[in-house]
């Protein structure tokens, strides 16, 4: 009896295992031959751009099969995949904190040794070094395509009403002084999504401090509430000029109202116009650099580094990715990424520069840009919801309250950097 | 006899043994792990230190971690009220003397089968237009600006959804509940001649109670744990008025690099929610008896 | 006295048709959002309200496109309903086993007590180490989601079982040992049988978590091919970007097989969900 019982429980666990063996099949080696490559990307948005680049890759390597991986959510992904130390062998991410972040705990390869680094505009190199907690020996990155914010406007309404780009603060303002007198709303704001709160005070912060601003509070050198006083007094200035309550209002609807022409002007980066265009394709849509300070030789562009090619420490065969790399990185392959997404080129060279950012060609041209400072910022520290607070808090003092809290919150976020950081000091300055 | 019994003792430790280590594997390993990473500065990827009960001590003066317990408190409260309240008054509707209803009740549980996610961006659509043209049409001030773009109001339009999500469930545990009450029992009051009130108070209420337990612990604690609804909603916001817990450890543990740190969050809402739900049953159990 | 029994109070009847809006006013809003077009997405009220320009199904056609609907539907599909019997068969007899053996004995009430409190675990501090212990164990794909999901429902489930046992009498069991049969098969025979309406319930509350659940398959199944409806839909939000008419759109899609089942068991949930729930 406790015999057929024990085999009906057998029978019942192995039809069990069964089942779950039968969904656990899934294996990636190939068979052909060929060395697999994968590389994921984060920017969903390019997800057909990065296929077609894939299939023209495959069409002409006999010997290495590429695919790329456009999934949503690619950060959270990469990290669990991270945990699961299931490891692409290349991955695009942003110029941002998640690529100091995933350097600081070395998971990168050094490619100093690839040709095409030595093609790559210095100012962007600069920009990741600057995102190293550490200084590092070695290149971490391949900066691909940048993006640049500063203030998107309706052209045939500029156009309209003989408006003139602002080049200083006081133009700015009277500038938008002009566009209510004709009853038009100048500034449109999505503040429901608090990241949106970034995109004013970059482009501001750019102009307005100094573009290693986080790494001098790290040394103890200053303070952000001596840094950012300025920079806070004008984010919030612009909320004179907007709809009213722009809390209640997110990202998507802020696109919607600029591209129905229910404001003028809307302060957010190049990225911004895809959005724009799905809603009104035929808008003429310009762009130009932020007027943040009182002389026009003063400003900044706000441009960083939209994707960067990074390789995995563990890839198995460097070679095919250094393959891969050199073929994402042929003008051929750039100028198709550029016509399809947009942006500005990282490579040293002749390419177009989108329409839309003709105004801020003379920037570009010129190298005059800064990085992002948010890319500096720790993300848990929530800089975007502390600026939504600030702008909510109507005391007299609240520049103060907030750029006070910013510099203990600061602190208590990155304690385990700024020792890092001030330990590394002390050992260059040992050893000198 | 004796040789039976133990027979049926060897397959019920047969049965519980494996599922035991199932749960033991899949849960109690993790929560366990989660515990140690709550005494690390771990991100979640690359290496990590012991930094003792730093996490522990940052958590007690931590004003962000402060505020979003009270947030979530708040919120848990109001929305077990709230829910309770209404899912009864539903209840009693549907289960008096009206016509279509099975469809009634049907209709009335379809909130429970969407999910969250997809409910808050419907809701925050609504919220966002078509609430604040209602409260310009009628000159009803409150209305007029979207209580999601509000730091003081924000949290009632969570409640709202919250809300309206979670009585379609607590009304038909109240329904089924209600159908265990023998007609008889309402016929013998009527003929004390109690009146509706006093009938519901005296007579039904008592039988429920055992719904009601288990309804206010089943809500309290979907409220405590409320996520989706602030994801899809407010995303915190505004000012960082609606950080729930959960939504503030996985925010800054997941996407943010604080994993060590919220897991030592976690742990205290675990003991917290653990303790209300206790709390609550023994409770409800004394008040059953004594009924 | 019977006669106004009878009477319909028509009364709440209309009152409570009319409640109804507040479930199908948002249900229109995201079926009117699913059929029009981004450009013809305003933010003003009338504009919000209208029907969209023409019924056109090319939303529908393309979010089929995107999610790659039929792979992401089985996949949801196979989770869920695998799930659902293995719940139903597992969680039935620990539920059996913990509600008969409590009676008796002490530890079996510590065994509840440890199982039903993991309904109280916050997932966010399982999430990271079951990502790592997943992987290592060879389960970071579809049988592993499955087994989390046995686990994640075993506390409420082995709840309902257990308390729905109090109305089983346990003489039938007793009964049928006397005439030889294991305890086992006494299980199959008879009191699985008579768990039935429990089985509905644990199967529509154990398919609504399941159907609609995002964050198990991001963490455990993306990089593997295998998307499940909802981890498809992610498409859709962008932080860039979201494609709203396309999204309702694929939660349309998403939402009609569920509606259908829950439409089929809708009569045994309605009956049956507090029957265990009560004396927990």
């Amino acid at each position: 009896m406790s015999n057929r019982k024990g085999k009906k429980a057998v029978r019942m666990i192995i039809g069990f295992a069964m089942v779950l063996a039968g969904l656990t099949g899934c294996s990636k080696g190939r068979t052909d031959g060929k060395i697999e490559v994968e590389l994921v990307s984060y920017k969903p948005e390019a997800v057909e751009v990065f296929r077609e680049i894939a299939e023209r890759f495959n069409a002409t390597h006999d010997d290495i099969h590429l695919t790329i991986d456009s999934p949503n959510e690619a950060i959270t992904i990469l990290k669990t995949r991270f945990i699961r130390e299931d490891y692409p062998d290349i991955v695009g991410i942003g110029g941002d904190m998640t690529y100091s972040n995933f350097l600081d705990a070395d998971l990168f390869m050094d490619i100093s040794d690839l040709a095409e680094v030595a093609m790559v505009k210095q100012s962007y190199l600069d920009m990741d070094k600057e995102l190293e907690f550490i200084p590092q020996e070695g290149i971490y990155a391949l900066p691909y395509v940048a993006n640049a914010a500063g203030i998107l406007y309706n052209k045939d309404m500029f156009e309209t009403y003989g408006w003139e780009i602002p080049e200083t603060w006081d133009a700015f303002v009277a500038l938008c002084e002009a566009i209510r007198e004709c009853g038009i709303q100048p500034l449109y704001l999505g503040y429901k999504d608090t990241w949106t709160c970034l995109a004013p005070w970059n482009a501001l912060a750019v102009g307005l401090t100094d573009s290693d601003i986080c790494n001098q509070v790290n040394m103890g050198n200053t303070t952000f509430l001596e840094a950012y006083e300025e920079v806070a007094e004008k984010s919030k200035a612009l909320l004179d000029y907007a709809e009213p309550n722009p809390y209640a209002y997110g990202y998507n609807d802020a696109c919607t109202a600029f591209a129905r022409g229910q404001s003028a002007m809307y302060p957010i980066g190049s990225y911004a116009i895809p959005q724009i265009k799905s809603v009104n394709p035929s808008m003429n849509i310009g762009s130009f650099t932020f007027p943040a300070n009182e002389a026009k030789e003063d400003n900044v562009l706000n441009s960083g580094i939209d994707l960067q090619f990074c390789v995995m420490k563990n890839t198995k065969h460097k070679e095919a990715v250094y393959e891969v790399l050199r073929f994402l990185y042929e003008d051929e392959t750039i100028q198709f990424y550029l016509e399809r997404q947009g942006g500005i080129a990282c490579k040293e060279g002749d390419f177009d520069i989108p329409e839309e950012l003709e105004d801020m060609r003379e920037y570009i041209e010129a190298g005059r840009m800064a990085d992002y400072q948010d890319h500096h910022y720790p993300s848990e520290m929530s800089v975007d919801a502390m600026i939504q607070t600030f702008l909510l808090d109507e005391n007299e003092d609240a520049v103060n309250t907030f750029l006070q809290r910013f510099d203990k919150a600061w602190k208590r976020y990155n304690r385990d950097l700024i020792r890092k950081v001030q330990q590394y000091q002390q050992e260059t300055e040992g050893d000198q | 006899m004796k040789k039976r019994m133990s027979n049926r003792d060897k397959t019920f430790w047969a049965v519980v043994i494996p599922v035991l280590a199932l749960f033991f594997t899949f849960n109690t390993l993790p929560m366990i792990k989660g515990f140690i990473y709550s005494f690390t500065n771990y991100r979640g990827y690359g290496t990590y230190e012991y930094v003792g009960l730093r996490n522990y001590r940052d958590l007690f003066t931590d004003v962000r971690v402060g505020k979003s317990y009270l947030f979530t408190f708040k919120y848990a409260l109001a929305g077990t009220v709230l829910v309770n309240v209404l899912s009864l008054i539903m209840a009693l509707g549907l289960n008096s003397r009206i016509r279509f209803k099975s469809a009634l009740r049907g209709i009335y549980f379809v909130p429970n089968i969407m999910g969250g996610l997809v409910i808050g961006y419907i809701f925050s659509f609504l919220f966002t237009y078509i609430l604040p043209a209602v409260g310009n049409a009628f000159h009803i001030p409150f209305l007029q600006n979207s209580i999601l773009g509000s730091a003081k109001y924000a949290w009632i339009g969570v409640l709202i959804v919250g809300v309206w999500q979670a009585v379609a469930m607590n009304t038909i545990i109240y329904v089924s509940g209600l159908q265990t009450v023998p007609q008889d029992v309402y016929e013998a009051s009527r003929i004390d001649g109690a009146g509706r009130w006093k009938e519901f108070w005296k007579v039904t209420f008592p039988l429920l109670m055992p719904f009601v337990t288990i309804n206010l612990v089943l809500s309290t604690k979907n409220f405590l744990m409320v996520f989706d609804q602030i994801m899809s909603l407010t995303k915190g916001g505004p000012a960082q008025s609606t950080e729930s817990i959960s939504f503030l450890i996985y925010k800054n543990g997941m996407d943010g690099g604080q994993f060590g740190f919220q897991s030592a969050n976690a742990v205290i809402f675990f003991l917290v929610i653990v303790i209300i739900s206790v709390f609550q049953m023994t409770v409800m159990n004394r008040r059953e008896e004594q009924l | 006295m019977i006669r106004e029994k009878k009477k319909t109070n028509w009364v709440l009847t209309i009152v409570l048709i009319l409640g109804t809006v507040t479930v199908f006013f948002p249900l229109y809003m995201a079926i009117i959002i699913a059929f029009k077009k981004p450009s013809e997405m305003t933010n003003d009220v009338a504009g919000a309200l209208a029907f969209p320009e023409e019924w056109s199904l090319d939303n529908f056609r393309q979010a089929m496109e995107v999610t790659n609907f039929w792979h992401s539907l089985g996949n949801s599909l196979l989770i869920t309903l695998t799930t659902i019997g293995l719940a139903v068969l597992i969680h039935s007899i620990a539920g059996y086993v913990i509600g008969r053996g409590m009676a008796k004995r002490k530890s079996f009430r510590f065994i509840y007590l440890y199982i039903v409190s993991g309904m109280f675990v916050p997932f966010s501090i399982l999430m990271m180490p079951l990502v790592k212990q997943t992987a290592q164990m060879g389960l970071g794909n579809r049988a592993g989601v499955i087994l989390l999901y046995l686990v994640f429902y075993m506390p409420m489930n082995v709840m309902l079982y257990t308390g729905y046992m109090k109305n089983i009498p346990i003489a039938l069991e007793e009964a049928s040992n006397m005439d030889g049969a294991s305890t086992w098969k006494t299980y199959w025979r008879i009191v699985f049988p008579m768990m039935k309406p429990m089985h509905a319930t644990v199967a529509i509350l154990t398919a609504l978590g399941t159907w609609n659940d995002v964050m198990t398959p991001l963490v455990i199944l993306s990089g593997t091919g295998h998307n499940t409806l909802p981890l498809a839909q992610l498409h859709f939000q962008t932080q860039f970007g979201t494609n709203y008419n396309l999204a309702f759109a694929s939660y349309i899609l998403a939402l009609i097989p569920i509606l259908i089942f829950y439409i089929i068991c809708q009569k045994q949930i309605l009956n049956g969900v507090a029957n265990g729930a009560v004396k927990g």
